[in-house]
């Protein structure tokens, strides 16, 4: 039975190919091919070399073996390729379970199964497998390109699937196309039901771990790790102002705290926690202390996927938002935590305090954590905060003292901002800070901010490295304003008596408009970008607000519909207290009331008359009043004729319209349906006839 | 490469071919006993009542990948997953209406089925007329005779509001009127996930013939069957008395090839031989001459023997036990005596 010997005999193609020319089944498998081929297009980024071009080559060799309709390779080969592939996937992976190696062998067992096209549950295998490959791609991006472009590849494997049951004749393409169009279509209205009724729950088992350190923010910091962001146009999150009339703060009080790195062991910041455990226990570590100021800033904030666990809130956000699914806690550093890295893209309003304090009034014996220092790294710097110490005007000044002077230090002595400072620490290890602080003296914000926190430190005072976003886009898209990863930011804090933690950026005493204007210094745009902008930057720019506009629509109406969206929803419909209960009911009902729509229609359908047997059935009826027998087999003609000879003149109109009835139903141009205008005269004229 | 194309084995298209195998014997009593309840009818129209749908295998595995599909977006938190998945779903629940649409509606009837011999494929004919109000054509629809041996599916599709025409067969393994078989209407379209499917009960019956001996014993002859005034043809049948034009009925043999040949070049028609002498050549195919075989095999053999005659072009009678036809030749007179041994007791 195999699908493709019974083109074995026909005659091999010659001469110039046409979609047209080709036999059925070629020209049907070839679509099928082309359609894998496209779903499995986005994916060459993810997948090893080997894998791409192995696909590619069993996909062009099935094609070849369709367009000469030469038999399929044995069962044999097959698995032998499928071993190999799995061998492939080992070597790269080290394992064959997860998110890599489990698409890689996917994409191999689908173009391998194209080579076993040999019964229907073959085809069935080719195309379900090919929906699962759809969803695969929307593991690594949900974009509205993606998006597009998987839906060409649903279209196109529906269309297959319609092709593989038109089994008369060489149906084209295009009506196929439109036949499982329609069939999308007419489904369209049960999806956007369940899309919005489905109750949403969390992951059912094991948090995926793939992706981690993908985004622009991370637990640890070496120098350079932040010089890769700033390259990333992409989102961050999102912002609306939502106090009626609020202004927005000034872009240099927007600081969008991240992880706070206190530990530095001479190569690499770290969190004080788990991975950096404190040497003091709880109770005599610096309180969080939060005091706030003036009155709060409400906001709304969307945050992309970013595989951390710290959720960057504005400073200082004093009560945890409440986000369903996420438990939030504030850590004595200020930053906020969920107890699971968030994989999904988070939406919800909450208050800051633009004007706040934190932090212990006294020295306590905890805030030692924040003055060690590496022993060994940095000696030249080391000697140089020495030096200043001894300076007499700084022999007894206080941390807000020293702090101004070494951003006066900063602005004075030649320091530039650059993001490709190249690196530091090669010559030598353990000085990566001397060479950056007195050699080369250009860098960008972790460079300022790790310099600053080991100086600070070098001269006793509690310092530590905060990590975070700074600023955003100046100008909303539809209210929202944008943080873009390059907004990727490395401040300080140093401690003061009396005044708690206090925020230093060093980066500002360089370069002042990375802070105020929050304007991104920017690496050299792309080659279409560059000449683009170029020719005319107001319409770059205009694509790229346009584009922003959709894209966030897209996020907002379509990626970020969760299950506090779905909550609200139900909260505007006027349920009290939603849950997912409610939900489940909602759903229940409408899939059943639809249930009973389309019984009762069947139950209408199968009383609904043939129109012509109504109109006839209204007619005989009226005849019968006139006192003309109606046989069931009468024709209008014959029935014309008794009319005549049961009323002759007067009857003459009501046996005309029989006449012309007779005509439109059997006559040359026959109506597809009854004309109701006839039926109308019809009753008119026989009321005239009837006795009064 | 088409799915539905390909032939498969021994499709059970009863109401019942989801039930497994070893229920084959149980499955055999319900489906006779379904069928008995579907009254026998001249014409067939498709409603709600009697189109019926199941999900196919297909269907199964599309639900299985559904819910395959709806795990992993619930735990990868993929909106856009749960977009396909409810995309697909909607379109499997809007694909069966439009599978059950594509045989809700038609018209079914039957072209006159010939008369065939038993043992030889009898043409069954199916029109299906589409309602007048269709807007869109209806395919892949496949017919079946459900009798045994017959999975081969044919498949029409019907134009909107139009008719076509479905050619199946079945073979009548018994003489006599037969009823035609049950008549499966299915179909798949259009994503295959479900399947739906109606039986017809003609209300029709066709006409078999004995099955033809072969090879023919051979004929009796005028000596063999005595005490009958028969005359055996005298002369050797290569001997012409004359022509005459060809006649409707003639035979292939009566026909003067080459002298035909060089008429018809002229423009003329086809000449037979002029058997005014044949005529009075009268055969008859006795009963009694059948040697002593069981019934069917002597009805079989004056079978083989009528259609000898018949194209032999002699008059020839037919004598069976309580029925005599009288010696005479032509279509109308071949189809009496078959019918007369189709139907014998």
């Amino acid at each position: 039975m195999a699908l493709n010997t019974s083109w074995l005999s026909a005659e091999r193609l010659r001469g110039r190919l046409s979609v047209g020319a080709l036999p059925r089944e070629t020209r049907d498998t070839l679509f099928l091919l082309a359609m894998i081929a496209w779903t499995l297009l986005p994916h060459l980024y993810h997948l090893p070399l080997w894998c791409s071009l192995m696909s590619a080559a069993v996909l062009l060799w099935r094609a070849r073996l369709a367009l000469v309709q030469a038999p399929l390779p044995s069962r044999w080969v097959l698995m032998l390729v499928l071993g190999l592939a799995a061998l492939g996937t080992w070597w790269s992976f080290n394992s064959l379970l997860g998110k890599e190696p489990g698409v890689t062998l996917a994409v191999a067992l689908m173009t391998l199964k194209t080579l076993e096209l040999r019964a229907r549950r073959d085809a069935f295998v080719v195309f379900f497998l090919g929906f699962f490959l759809v969803l695969t791609h929307f593991l690594y991006s949900q974009s509205l390109l993606v998006a597009l472009a998987m839906l060409v590849s649903v279209w196109g494997l529906l269309t297959a699937l319609v092709l593989a049951h038109m089994p008369v004749g060489q149906p084209a393409l295009r009506q196929a196309a439109g036949l499982s169009a329609r069939t999308a279509l007419w489904g369209a209205p049960i999806m956007a039901l369940l899309f919005v009724l489905f109750p949403r729950v969390g992951p059912l088992w094991g948090v995926p771990q793939d992706g981690t350190g993908s985004t622009g923010l991370s637990n640890t910091m070496r120098m350079g790790s932040v010089a890769e962001v700033a390259q990333d146009d992409s989102v961050a999150m999102r912002l609306r102002f939502t106090d009626p009339g609020g202004r927005p703060p000034a872009p240099s009080e927007l600081y969008f705290r991240g992880p706070v790195l206190s530990r530095f062991d001479g190569q690499e910041w770290r969190v004080l926690g788990a991975q950096a455990p404190s040497g003091f226990p709880p109770s005599l570590r610096p309180a969080l202390a939060l005091q706030t100021r003036g009155p709060p800033l409400r906001y709304e904030l969307t945050l992309e996927p970013l595989k951390l666990n710290v959720l960057p809130l504005l400073e200082a956000t004093a009560v945890a938002p409440r986000i369903e699914g996420v438990e939030l806690s504030q850590r004595d550093d200020l930053q906020w935590v969920a107890q699971r890295p968030v994989f999904e893209r988070l939406r919800f309003t909450t208050e800051a305090h633009v004007q706040f304090r934190h932090g212990p009034d006294d020295p306590i014996v905890g805030l030692q954590d924040y003055i060690d220092l590496p022993p060994g790294y940095n000696p030249r710097t080391l000697a140089w905060a020495a030096a200043l110490r001894r300076e007499a005007r700084y022999a007894q000044a206080d941390a807000t003292v020293l702090a101004d002077a070494l951003m006066a230090h900063i602005r004075t002595a030649g320091f530039s901002y650059t993001l490709a400072p190249g690196t530091y620490g090669v010559a030598q290890p353990r000085g990566a800070i001397d060479e950056f602080w007195l050699d080369r003296r250009e860098g960008f914000c972790e460079h300022f901010a790790a310099s600053f926190v080991v100086i600070m430190r070098a001269l006793d005072v509690p310092a530590r490295v905060v990590t975070g976003y700074q600023g955003m886009d100046r100008v909303p898209v539809d209210g929202y304003y944008l943080v873009r990863q390059n907004a990727a930011h490395a401040w300080a804090e140093y401690w003061q008596a009396g005044r708690g933690w206090v925020r230093a950026d060093p980066t500002a005493a360089v370069a002042p408009d990375r802070i105020n204007s929050s304007r991104a210094l920017r690496p050299e745009p792309g080659l279409v970008a560059g000449a683009l902008g170029n020719v005319n930057p107001a319409l770059l720019a205009g694509l790229r607000n346009a584009w922003e506009s959709v894209n966030n629509r897209w996020n907002q109406w379509v990626l970020n519909y969760t299950r506090g969206r779905q909550l609200d929803l139900l909260k505007s419909l006027g349920v009290e207290a939603p849950s997912w209960e409610t939900l489940a009911m909602l759903l229940t009902v409408s899939l059943s009331s639809l249930a009973l729509m389309g019984a009762l229609w069947a139950w209408w359908d199968r009383r609904r008359l043939d129109p012509w047997q109504r109109q006839r059935l209204r007619l005989a009826r009226q005849l019968h009043a006139l006192g003309v027998a109606v046989q069931p087999h009468d024709s209008p003609r014959q029935l014309a004729a008794r009319i005549r000879a049961r009323w002759g003149a007067p009857g003459e109109p009501l046996a005309s319209l029989m006449d012309t009835l007779e005509a439109q139903r059997y006559g040359r141009q026959a109506l597809n349906r009854p004309d109701r205008r006839l039926t109308r005269a019809f009753l008119t004229e026989a009321r005239l006839l009837l006795p009064r | 490469m088409s799915v539905a194309s390909e032939a498969r084995p021994a499709l059970q298209p009863s109401a019942l071919s989801l039930w497994p195998h070893p229920l084959g014997w149980l499955q055999q009593q319900i489906k006779g006993w379904w069928e008995s309840r579907l009254p026998r009818s001249d014409t067939h129209a498709l409603t709600q009542r009697n189109v019926y749908i199941l999900p196919s295998r297909a269907g199964l595995m599309f639900a299985i990948t559904l819910v395959t599909l709806l795990l992993a977006s619930i735990n990868y938190q993929l909106s856009l997953g749960y977009v396909l998945t409810f995309l697909l779903a909607g379109s499997g629940v809007v694909s069966m209406h439009l599978t059950h649409n594509t045989l809700r509606g038609l018209q079914l009837h039957l072209r006159p089925v010939l008369a065939v011999f038993a043992g030889d494929p009898a043409a069954v004919e199916v029109v299906l007329v589409a309602p007048p109000q269709d807007r869109q054509p209806r395919h892949g629809i496949g017919l079946q005779c459900d009798a045994a041996g017959q999975d081969q599916l044919s498949w029409v599709d019907v134009p909107a509001g139009g008719q076509t025409t479905a050619h199946l067969a079945f073979i009548a393994a018994r003489r006599g009127w037969q009823w035609l078989p049950s008549i499966a209407v299915h179909t798949r379209f259009p994503l295959g996930l479900f399947r739906a499917w109606t039986i017809w009960r003609p209300a029709t019956r066709c006409l078999v013939y004995p099955r033809p001996e072969h090879p023919a014993a051979p004929m009796p002859s005028a000596g063999a069957a005595a005490g009958n005034a028969t005359l055996h043809r005298s002369a050797g049948q290569d001997e012409t008395e004359g022509v005459r034009a060809y006649r409707r009925g003639d035979s292939q043999r009566l026909i003067v090839w080459r002298k035909a040949a060089k008429l018809m070049e002229a423009g003329g028609e086809l000449l037979s031989r002029d058997t005014s002498s044949s005529a009075q050549q009268q055969l008859w195919l006795d009963w009694q001459a059948t040697g002593a075989l069981d019934t069917e095999a002597r009805l079989s053999r004056m079978c083989a023997w009528v259609i000898r005659a018949d194209q032999l072009g002699l008059a020839y009678g037919l004598q069976l036990p309580g029925l005599s036809l009288p010696p005479a030749h032509g279509e109308a007179h071949r189809r009496r005596c078959l019918e007369a041994l189709a139907l014998w007791r």
